[in-house]
Parts: C-alpha cells; sequence; structure tokens
C-alpha cells in the first residue's frame, strides 16, 4: 500500500516524543500505518533531511521539535523546509 | 520551413477575439464617460457609473495573441520560469527539503532559496521560523490558503494590468501633444522616447 510522506510525518509525531525523546520503529510504523516498510524508511530518510526526525544509533526514529513545532503550526498542503544556521 | 525550426510568425493564426457571449471575462462600459472595466466571475454587470449600470461591450475587432502564462508571471510579478517550477514542485507531497527541490528541478541550493523568499514576497508562501535541535532555526515555507493565493495572484495581476492600461492610456491621450511640440519629427520617434526610462 502506497504511503505519503505527510502521514509517515504524522504517524510518527503520533507514536513518539521530542522532548522525552520516545522512539518507534520503521517496523512499528509500517504495521500501524499498514504500509511498506522499504516506503516508510525512505519516507523517514527525506524526513530526517527535513530535520522533522531523527534516526536513532539503535535504528529507531522519533519526531523532533522542529517537527512537533510545524505539526503544531497546523500548516495544511505543501511544506519545503531549509534549515540554516544561527546567527 | 525545416524540421524542428520553430515557425518565426505563428501569432496571426493564435490571435483570439473577445466574444462578449462566450468569453471567460466581461468588458464593459460607461455610456456616458470612457470608464471601461474588466470583470470575472459576473453574469450581470457589477458596477455603475453615474449611477446607471454598466454595458457590456460587444463591438470589440482587435484581436490579441492569447498570454502565455509563464510570461505573464514573469512580466507581471517578476517570476521566471526558475520561480515558477518551484512553486509547482513544492504543491506536491511534502515536506520537502530545500536540497530535495533543488535536485528534483536540477536548481542551485541557493537558487531555490532565492525563489523560496521570492515567493513569500508574492504572498504565494508563507515563512516560519522552528527551532533547530541541533541549534538554530530553521525556515519553513508554506503554502498559503488557496483562496487567499487565487486573490493575491489576481489583484496582484490586476495591479499590473492598471498599470499597463494607465501606460497606453496615456500614450493615447498624450501622442497629439507631442506631435505638436515636436512637428518636424516622425511619430514613432517621438512616441517611444516619451517613454524611455520609464
Amino acid at each position: 500500500m502506497s504511503v505519503t510522506r505527510r502521514a509517515v510525518f504524522e504517524e510518527l509525531a503520533a507514536l513518539t516524543d521530542a522532548e522525552r525523546e520516545e522512539t518507534t520503529t520503521v517496523a512499528a510504523l509500517a504495521t500501524a500505518m499498514d504500509a511498506d516498510s522499504a516506503a516508510v524508511e525512505a519516507h523517514l530518510d527525506g524526513l530526517a533531511e527535513c530535520e522533522l526526525a531523527r534516526h536513532e544509533p539503535d535504528g529507531s526514529a522519533r519526531v523532533t521539535v522542529t517537527g512537533e513545532e510545524l505539526l503544531a503550526l497546523g500548516v495544511q498542503g505543501a511544506v519545503v523546509v531549509d534549515p540554516r544556521e544561527a546567527g | 520551413m525545416s524540421q524542428g525550426t520553430p515557425d518565426p510568425s505563428p501569432e496571426r493564426d493564435e490571435e483570439v477575439h473577445y466574444d462578449a457571449s462566450s468569453s471567460r471575462y466581461d468588458i464593459f462600459e460607461c455610456p456616458d464617460c470612457e470608464n471601461v472595466v474588466l470583470a470575472l466571475g459576473r453574469d450581470d454587470p457589477p458596477m455603475t457609473c453615474h449611477g446607471e449600470p454598466m454595458e457590456r461591450v460587444t463591438d470589440v475587432e482587435m484581436s490579441v495573441k492569447p498570454p502565455d502564462v509563464r510570461q505573464v508571471l514573469l512580466d507581471a510579478f517578476g517570476l521566471p520560469k526558475a520561480g515558477l517550477d518551484i512553486c509547482l514542485c513544492v504543491i506536491g507531497e511534502g515536506p520537502l527539503s530545500a536540497n530535495e527541490v533543488a535536485e528534483e528541478l536540477g536548481y542551485d541550493r541557493s537558487t531555490v532559496t532565492r525563489y523560496l523568499n521570492t515567493l513569500v514576497d508574492l504572498g504565494l508562501l508563507q515563512r516560519a521560523e522552528l527551532n533547530r535541535e541541533a541549534g538554530g532555526v530553521v525556515n519553513v515555507y508554506h503554502s498559503v490558503d488557496l483562496e487567499r493565493m487565487r486573490r493575491e495572484t489576481l489583484v496582484g495581476f490586476y495591479v499590473w494590468a492598471g498599470e499597463a492600461a494607465a501606460l497606453i492610456e496615456e500614450a493615447n491621450l498624450t501622442k497629439q501633444d507631442y506631435l505638436e511640440e515636436n512637428p518636424d519629427r516622425s511619430l514613432p520617434d517621438v512616441f517611444w522616447e516619451s517613454f524611455a526610462g520609464e
């Protein structure tokens, strides 16, 4: 079943927490979304590139503070993330 | 003409003629003065002039070359193809990183960032600063409400069209004055020089 990056992002945010550093696995995400693991992992990589998700050394993943702030904005539709250094 | 060579003069075949009965827009004029207006999305005369409904223009003889949307965006908003490409790209599924947009379209990352900010200035995107876990901030560009985007682009274009109409009106009203002031010069020279530097 095809899955969108946006859907993976929202499910990741529902299953994890940035401040408490609660994580989940690709398999758990794929199961929760009834989606293909490879597709979920590819979207997670894209979200990590956007700094909206973070891969942990043990292979798990979680939403970032940036990701939670983006969801709090309630933005619908297109989003482009352009990280830049402070200052 | 050899195959693959663009036709240098296709304009005549492509010209369109305003037909009040089938047009997607309407042109109205005041029967008592020179007021002419363009209206979209209304079946009835949308406004009055001198307290009376304006009349639909039906005797348009001039044909025009239909506008190319890329040229309109370039002329009206200063939005070249790169900006339009980025605008269309980000409407798809996201979130996307600026690097992904750059790779997808074959532009430099700096070009993508520049046009994202241009699209914000035009009111077609909104920008927010979010905190970054590693420190610093992240710029997030997101689409505006579609209804707002429609209004921004239409009003923006009308401003541009109004400026163009004012120039045409100025030219119509003053070319005779130029001729009277410069009886020894040809009209084309005087006419175009009058707009030099504007």
